[in-house]
C-alpha cells in the first residue's frame, strides 16, 4: 500500500524559501499563514560558525497527535497516510495546535481573510478564488498538496525546490527515492522522542 | 506584566513566529481557555463538595459557574462556536469530547437533582441514579482538563500525570473555600459538624496543592529541554513574579498561614477564599503561558555539528 512521505536533504537546502512561496501560491494562503517554512539555525562558536537551513512541514505522523485529540473528527488520515483537515468540521478549539509538537497548525483568523494580502480590505481575484476553501476560525495545515498528488504530481514545494533538497515519494516502496535516501543516508525523524512516528525525514 | 510579547518571544533560544529554529510558545490556548478551565474546575469542585453535604446554595452556584461561565468562555475561545456541538462526536479518543459529555451529564443531572430537592419532582427510585450521574459528570469536569493537557507530548511541561491531579485538587479546594464563605454568609449547612470537617479539608487541600506545585516544578526542572524552559520561565524569567508571588505566595502560603494562626470568621474566610481564587486563576493562566514547544530540529543535537 502507498504511504507518502518526504525527505529533506539538509546539505542541499540553500534557505531560499522558494518552497514557502510556492506553497503559499499553490494553497492561496492568507497573510501570516505558512504550511512550510525553512528555518535557519546557527551552530558553533566564532570563528567556526555554520548556518543550517531546516525545511519544516507537517510531518503527517503515523500516530498523529492532532488526529487523536480532535473532538470533532475534522482531522483524519487517508489510506495513503496523508493527514487531512476538513475545515467544515473543525470547531476551532485549538487542541490540535497544542498537541502538535512541530507547531504546524495554523488558525485562519477573519482579519487574515478580509484584509487581503495588501491589507487594504480589497481581495484580488486570486484571493477571492483561493480563500473560499478556508473557514474563518478553523485550523488548517499542509496536506502534501493532495490534489496534485492525486493527479500524479509532486507537492508544490517539492516541484519548485531548485536544489532538489525536498524529495517526495512512497515510503512503502523499497525502491523509491525516499526509501533509498532514508536507508542509505540514515534518515532521521524530527523529535522522535514524542512518539508520533513522522513520515518526514532529514538527511545530512 | 507577563504578556507573551515580541520582546519575550525573541529572547535567545526562543523562535516565536520567526523563521529561526528554537523554542516556541504555544499560543492558541490563552486567557479565555484558562478562564473556562478555571470556571469548570471551580464549579465542579463546589458542586461535588456541596453534594456531599446536601448544601443547596453551593450546588446551584456550582452548576451556574460551570454551565454558564465555562460554556461562555469556551465559546469565546472557539474559532467556530456555531459548530461547538461537533465536539461531542469523538469521546472515544478526545478528552475535549469526553469533557463535553461530562458537562452535559453534570449540568443535566445536576439540574434534575436540584429540581428534586426543591420540588420533589424526581421519582423516589431514580433519586440515587440522578445523584450518581451528576457526581460522575462533575468528576469528569473537574479532571478532564488536566487529562486534555497531559494527553499530548508536544508540550513537555504539560505532559505529566500531575495535571489532572492539580485540576482536581484546585477544584476541590475552591469548592471547600466557597462552601465555607457561603455558610458564613448565612446559608446554613444542614449538619453543623460538616463545617469543621470542611475547614480541615481546606487546610489539607492547600498542603496537597503546595506539594503538587512543587512536584510540577521539580518534574519540569529535571525533565526534557522544553520542560526546563518552562521551569525557567516560571521561576526565573518574566513569569516568575506572578507565579512565585501570586500562585505560591498569595495563592497557597498566605491562606495556609491565615487558617493556621488566625481564628476563622467571615472576613478571614473571605480573604482566604479570595487569595486561593487569585492563586488558582493565575496558575491556570501561567501554565498556559509557560507552555513551550521543543525546537523542531536542533542540528547541534541531531547531527552533532
Amino acid at each position: 500500500m502507498t504511504r507518502y512521505g518526504m525527505v529533506f536533504d539538509i546539505k542541499r537546502c540553500i534557505g531560499c524559501n522558494a518552497c514557502t512561496v510556492a506553497c503559499k501560491q499553490e494553497n492561496s494562503l492568507p497573510d501570516g499563514v505558512f504550511f512550510t517554512r525553512t528555518l535557519s539555525a546557527e551552530s558553533g562558536e566564532y570563528p567556526n560558525v555554520s548556518r543550517t537551513y531546516l525545511p519544516t512541514i507537517c510531518n503527517h505522523c503515523e500516530d498523529a497527535p492532532c488526529e487523536k485529540v480532535c473532538p470533532s473528527g475534522a482531522t483524519w488520515t487517508r489510506d495513503d497516510g496523508i493527514v487531512m483537515v476538513d475545515g467544515d468540521k473543525c470547531i476551532g478549539c485549538g487542541s490540535c495546535a497544542v498537541a502538535c509538537p512541530y507547531d504546524m497548525r495554523t488558525q485562519i483568523e477573519e482579519t487574515q481573510i478580509t484584509n487581503g494580502l495588501f491589507g487594504d480590505g480589497k481581495l484580488t481575484p486570486f484571493e477571492e478564488q483561493g480563500y473560499s476553501r478556508f473557514e474563518c476560525g478553523s485550523f488548517t495545515k499542509c496536506d502534501f498538496c493532495s490534489e496534485r498528488v492525486d493527479g500524479g504530481l509532486d507537492p508544490a514545494c517539492v516541484a519548485t525546490c531548485p536544489t532538489d533538497a525536498r524529495v517526495f515519494g512512497d515510503l512503502d516502496d523499497p525502491d523509491s527515492k525516499v526509501s533509498r535516501l532514508i536507508r542509505d543516508r540514515m534518515g532521521r525523524q524530527p523529535l522522535p522522542e514524542k512518539n508520533t512516528r513522522p513520515k518526514v525525514y532529514y538527511i545530512d | 506584566m507577563f504578556k507573551v510579547s515580541l520582546k519575550n518571544v525573541l529572547r535567545p533560544g526562543f523562535a516565536g513566529g520567526t523563521f529561526k529554529s528554537g523554542y516556541r510558545f504555544q499560543k492558541y490556548w490563552d486567557t479565555p481557555m484558562a478562564t473556562a478551565f478555571f470556571c469548570g474546575e471551580t464549579g465542579a469542585g463546589l458542586f461535588i463538595v456541596s453534594m456531599l453535604m446536601d448544601f443547596l446554595p453551593g450546588i446551584i452556584l456550582g452548576l451556574l459557574i460551570t454551565g454558564v461561565g465555562k460554556t461562555f468562555f469556551h465559546l469565546t475561545h472557539m474559532g467556530v462556536p456555531s459548530k461547538a456541538w461537533r465536539a461531542l462526536l469523538r469521546p472515544d479518543r478526545s478528552w475535549i469530547s469526553r469533557g463535553l459529555w461530562g458537562i452535559v451529564f453534570f449540568v443535566g443531572f445536576g439540574s434534575i437533582h436540584v429540581l428534586g430537592m426543591l420540588f420533589n419532582v424526581v421519582p423516589a427510585g431514580l433519586e440515587s441514579a440522578v445523584y450518581i450521574l451528576a457526581i460522575a459528570g462533575a468528576m469528569v469536569v473537574v479532571t478532564y482538563q488536566g487529562f486534555a493537557m497531559s494527553h499530548s507530548t508536544a508540550i513537555s511541561f504539560w505532559s505529566t500525570g500531575l495535571m489532572p491531579i492539580s485540576s482536581m485538587l484546585y477544584g476541590l479546594l475552591m469548592g471547600t473555600s466557597l462552601v465555607l464563605v457561603l455558610s458564613l454568609l448565612g446559608f446554613s449547612i444542614s449538619n453543623p459538624e460538616y463545617f469543621s470537617m470542611v475547614g480541615l479539608a481546606q487546610i489539607a487541600l492547600i498542603i496537597a496543592v503546595q506539594i503538587c506545585l512543587l512536584s510540577l516544578l521539580h518534574g519540569a526542572k529535571n525533565g526534557s529541554k522544553g520542560a526546563q524552559q518552562s521551569y525557567i520561565l516560571l521561576v526565573k524569567d518574566f513569569l516568575a513574579r506572578p507565579f512565585l508571588f501570586g500562585v505560591v505566595g498569595i495563592g497557597s502560603i498566605i491562606p495556609l498561614l491565615i487558617l493556621l494562626f488566625i481564628p476563622t470568621n467571615f472576613i478571614t474566610s473571605l480573604i482566604v477564599t479570595g487569595c486561593i481564587m487569585l492563586g488558582f486563576y493565575l496558575f491556570r493562566l501561567l501554565i498556559f503561558k509557560a507552555g513551550v514547544l521543543d525546537p523542531i530540529l536542533s542540528p547541534a543535537d541531531i547531527f552533532k555539528r
